[in-house]
């Protein structure tokens, strides 16, 4: 035996902290404490048993609370106050004792609790709170009513059984509206509120330029950065382009508006990719180095490769990428040497020398490179985020006393050094990397990841891509591959996987986008020839009706019997009302039925019907016809 | 001629039998008729004078089949039933002479009075539709039909039949009083054992032949033979009863079902023609248990008939 009460303040208590845990952490710390005292009276009066705390003193003491959190409504602040109020309302209802009406009460205000919740976050985990607390709210719904008849009733095991039982199952029913609903309702992509300071939305990774010199320590920020459908690439090829920057001011590298037009000339196989990015200010799109063309409206093409988009910011996008992944492009045509081979007129002569010394022995572009390259690999340099040269001599601190810093050292120095040499190059901002799950079949990118690496021309195959900071000496150990295999690793991409099909298939779930997809296919099914359609389905349809006849087969009687039994049905309800014949079914016999009727309509139904039932066949239509004449006009 | 065109023989001989002649005897009359569709024997069960004999005369009058009658006493022997060889001293040799058995209706009158020893031989004759007298068998006519009757066991001077005897019976029925009206009709006029033998026949041997195919031919769905099956095993797990149905019995029982769904008109078996021959078929056969045995047998049958449901989808 349970008792009734018990259970429901158990329930009572889980609705409750169903609805403050979601929205506990976007509380300000006056209802945070009330809640937390609220719970804990409320528990210390429901295990004494006794309740000093009268519900009179209570309501009372909201009022202040009330008027406290009203004067504090403005149009600038209109969120914070109900949702205290909320949670200082829930806090007081849990403090007390949990009558039928105060458990109502608590349901109720867990349940906006939750939904406020949503203002703040729109993270999977609100459908994990909300399932439970509908159903939740479900079986303490019934066990309420049980309390509501008896305060003190005790129910058996079995019972208690039943009423879990049927209270699991309410909610359940309504999941075909829930699949109803979903399509249709309005949604946001955003939380209403709170957009503007959530962490999804990104000010790091990489930047509009790159600075080396300008912190000490890089800060790395593992925010996720966008995740790429797709299939799995090798290491080598898992650069992710973003910007291109072309023009070195002072200490900078910038995009320099104006880019040179060239013509790309794309070969080998393409990878396609789906791309999700997270909400972010910049514009540029990445795609896997090198894009050829990324299908998104609004968007700016450049003949270096980079893609900005000038539409709204706001929302989560999504685009396809096509992408020539060889690190290799040629160019159709010349590309304006000047350009990329400017460097500003304050460079340290210590860094042109250094290029001078470095090439002189050779004169091809691509010999340059390999000497340079072995420069770098054999100066004894290494990456680091930390203790790196700052100043506006950074990078000659770095090439030539500290010797290591992060990417944008590498890649700075190694274009300044290029260009010094005159070999055509340019800086390239972007990604580097990403774990793959396997679950999704996606790259996850976050920011940590982002990198600078350098494309140089090579006179005759086309841009080449560098990337100066695998020449570290520590290259190794900082891009290893023994980091992907980790069991923190790979929860962290499961756990992400959820989080991906939660924004895919729910926050971004767009109807018009679905009803735009079924429009464009019954437009094509418009311009087939009808007679490859029934080729191309007939196979379909020929199992459908084998699976059908099959069915027919197997299931004749329990799938077909129901004209008989519905008819048999009104035939009985009739008889006992027109001739008080009541009977339990099959007590009497059709003919016996009539014989007792004597009502000549009567016979006749019983003779069609009997006639066919004990012949082993069903009703034909003209007998069932008759038969529910002979029903509709009355005995 | 269809079947149910031709069922109309029998029903207008059953009415004119009722109307004319043995008023308020429908039910008797109507499982004699089911009992020459089916070829079974039927045993009338009552008190004497409630016109047994007479329901065994009227329907051999009007089928116009020959009739033989046996009185049972104690010390009837088989041979007075079965007949037997007499030396004819004309020929010089033993010639068989046809006992009352060679009829196509047989009523053996207050079977119960007869000695086992004649009783067996009697029920032998029913079952085999032969007679066998020293070595040479003899084939009882077509059709052929036994019409006992018995008076109460408790009646004094009586060898009560054993079950196995019993479960020979197609069909065992009472005739019961007439209600008051028809009754007093009935003193008024006197016997009618005169009008019967007057009787003029309305239907004829090869009618009745070619009746019993119909019978046969009428169709039993298996839902119906599901609810035979069910009703007889019923009796087999019932704490009422010591013996259960016999297979013979449900033969028996879809049998007369065939027969009565005939006579309604109708050529296929309905499950309320099985209810209703249930208790006329298997009362008789049923064996109580020792302590139960003053129980009414029919009423433990309609007690079973009314737990199993029937089937109606």
């Amino acid at each position: 035996m349970v008792s009734i009460k018990f259970l429901a303040s158990i329930l009572t208590y889980s609705i409750g902290l169903c609805g403050l845990l979601p929205l506990f952490p976007w509380l300000t710390s006056a209802p945070r404490l009330a809640l937390l005292l609220g719970l804990a009276v409320g528990l210390w009066q429901d295990f004494k048993g006794n309740w000093p705390f009268k519900t009179w003193m209570q309501n009372g003491a909201i009022v202040p609370v009330f008027l406290y959190y009203a004067i504090q409504f403005s149009r600038a602040n209109p969120v914070q106050p109900v949702v205290s109020i909320l949670a200082i309302m829930l806090a007081v209802r849990l403090a007390g004792e949990k009558t039928v009406r105060h458990s109502l009460q608590i349901q109720a205000l867990s349940l906006f609790c939750l939904a406020s919740s949503s203002l703040f976050d729109l993270s999977p985990i609100f459908l994990l709170y909300l399932g439970l607390m509908l159903f939740l709210v479900a079986i303490a719904l019934v066990l309420l009513t049980f309390q509501d008849q008896e305060n003190s009733m005790l129910l058996p095991k079995r019972d208690l059984r039943k009423v879990l039982i049927a209270g699991g199952l309410m909610p359940l029913l309504s999941l075909p509206l829930l699949l109803f609903f979903f399509p249709i309702l309005p949604r946001t992509q955003m939380p209403l509120w709170n957009f503007l300071s959530s962490p999804t939305v990104r000010t790091s990774g990489y930047s509009d330029k790159v600075e080396p010199g300008v912190q000490p320590n890089a800060g790395e920020s593992r925010a996720l950065a966008f995740r790429a459908e797709m299939g799995r690439q090798t290491p080598q090829r898992l650069y992710w382009r973003g910007s291109v920057f072309n023009t070195m001011q002072g200490n900078r590298w910038v995009r320099a508006d104006g880019v040179p037009p060239e013509v790309p000339v794309f070969s080998g196989p393409k990878v396609d990719q789906l791309i999700y990015p997270e909400l972010s200010v910049s514009r540029v799109m990445i795609g896997l180095d090198r894009p050829t063309e990324i299908s998104l409206n609004r968007l700016k093409r450049s003949p270096d490769g980079v893609f900005e988009y000038s539409g709204s910011l706001n929302k989560h996008l999504n685009y396809r990428a096509s992408s020539a992944p060889d690190g290799l492009v040629a160019v159709k045509g010349a590309i304006n040497k000047p350009f990329y081979t400017k460097l500003p007129v304050d460079i340290s002569p210590r860094i042109t020398g250094l290029a001078a010394e470095i090439v002189k022995a050779v004169n091809t572009d691509r010999e340059k490179i390999d000497l340079l390259e072995n420069y770098f690999r054999n100066g004894g340099y290494r990456y680091s985020m930390t203790g790196l040269p700052t100043g506006p001599d950074a990078l000659e601190q770095f090439l030539f006393i500290r010797k290591q810093g992060h990417c944008e050292f590498f890649a700075s120095a190694f274009a300044v050094l290029l260009r010094s040499a005159g070999v055509p190059c340019r800086l390239v901002g972007g990604f580097k990397g990403g774990n793959y799950s396997e679950l999704g079949g996606y790259y996850l990118v976050s920011d940590d990841m982002a990198h600078v690496w350098v494309e140089a021309y090579i006179e005759g195959n086309g841009w080449q891509r560098i990337d100066p900071s695998s020449f570290a000496a520590n290259a190794g150990e900082v891009w290893n591959d023994k980091k992907s295999r980790s069991l923190i690793l790979r929860m962290k991409l499961t756990l992400d996987y959820l989080n991906y099909e939660w924004n895919r298939s729910v926050i971004v779930y767009d109807f018009e986008q679905q009803f735009e997809y079924a429009r464009k296919a019954g437009k094509r099914l418009q311009g087939i020839n009808p007679a490859n359609i029934l080729r191309n389905i007939f196979p379909y349809v020929l199992a459908i009706a084998l699976l059908i006849a099959l069915l027919f087969v197997v299931r004749r009687t329990s799938l077909f019997n129901r004209r008989e039994e519905r008819i048999l049905k009104r035939f009985l309800r009739k008889v006992e009302k027109e001739h008080g014949i009541s009977v339990e079914r099959g007590e009497l016999g059709l003919f016996e039925i009539a014989e007792r009727a004597d009502n000549q309509r009567v016979s006749e139904f019983s003779g069609i019907y009997a006639g066919a039932l004990y012949r082993d066949r069903r009703l034909t239509d003209d007998e069932y016809r008759r038969l529910q004449q002979i029903l509709r006009e009355g005995f | 001629m269809s079947l149910t065109a031709r069922n109309q023989v029998f029903t207008n001989m059953l009415e004119t039998l009722s109307r004319d002649y043995l008023q308020g005897k429908e039910d008797v009359l109507r499982l004699s008729a089911i009992a020459l569709l089916t070829g079974g024997h039927i045993l009338i069960e009552d008190l004497p004078g409630l016109g047994k004999t007479t329901v065994a005369l009227a329907l051999a009058g009007i089928t116009g089949l020959s009739f033989g009658r046996v009185q049972c006493t104690s010390d009837l022997l088989p041979s007075d039933i079965t007949g037997l060889s007499i030396f004819n001293r004309d020929d010089g040799r033993f010639s068989f002479q046809h006992g009352p058995i060679f009829n196509n209706i047989v009523l053996l009158d207050e079977i119960n009075r007869a000695m086992p020893r004649t009783q067996s031989a009697m029920l032998e004759a029913m079952e085999e539709r032969r007679v066998t007298v020293e070595g040479v068998t003899h084939h009882l006519p077509e059709p052929f039909m036994v019409f006992a009757t018995q008076n109460p066991s408790d009646q004094s001077g009586t060898f009560p039949l054993p079950e196995s005897q019993l479960d020979r019976f197609l069909i065992c029925t009472d005739i019961g009083y007439p209600e008051e009206i028809l009754e007093k009709q009935i003193i008024a006029g006197g016997g009618i054992r005169e009008r019967i033998s007057e009787m003029m026949p309305l239907v004829t041997r090869e009618e009745i032949l070619a009746a019993r195919r119909d019978v046969q031919s009428v169709y039993l769905s298996a839902k119906v033979l599901d609810y035979i099956y069910l009703l007889v095993s019923a009796t087999r797990t019932d704490d009422l009863i010591q013996t259960g149905l016999s297979t013979r019995a449900a033969i028996n029982l879809a049998q007369a079902s065939k027969a009565s769904a005939y006579l309604a008109g109708r050529d296929y078996v309905a499950p309320d023609d099985v209810k209703n021959m249930f208790q006329a078929v298997c009362a008789h056969r049923l064996v109580l248990r020792s302590e139960m045995s003053a129980i009414d047998r029919g009423g433990v049958l309609r007690t079973i008939a009314s737990r199993i449901p029937l089937p109606l989808v």
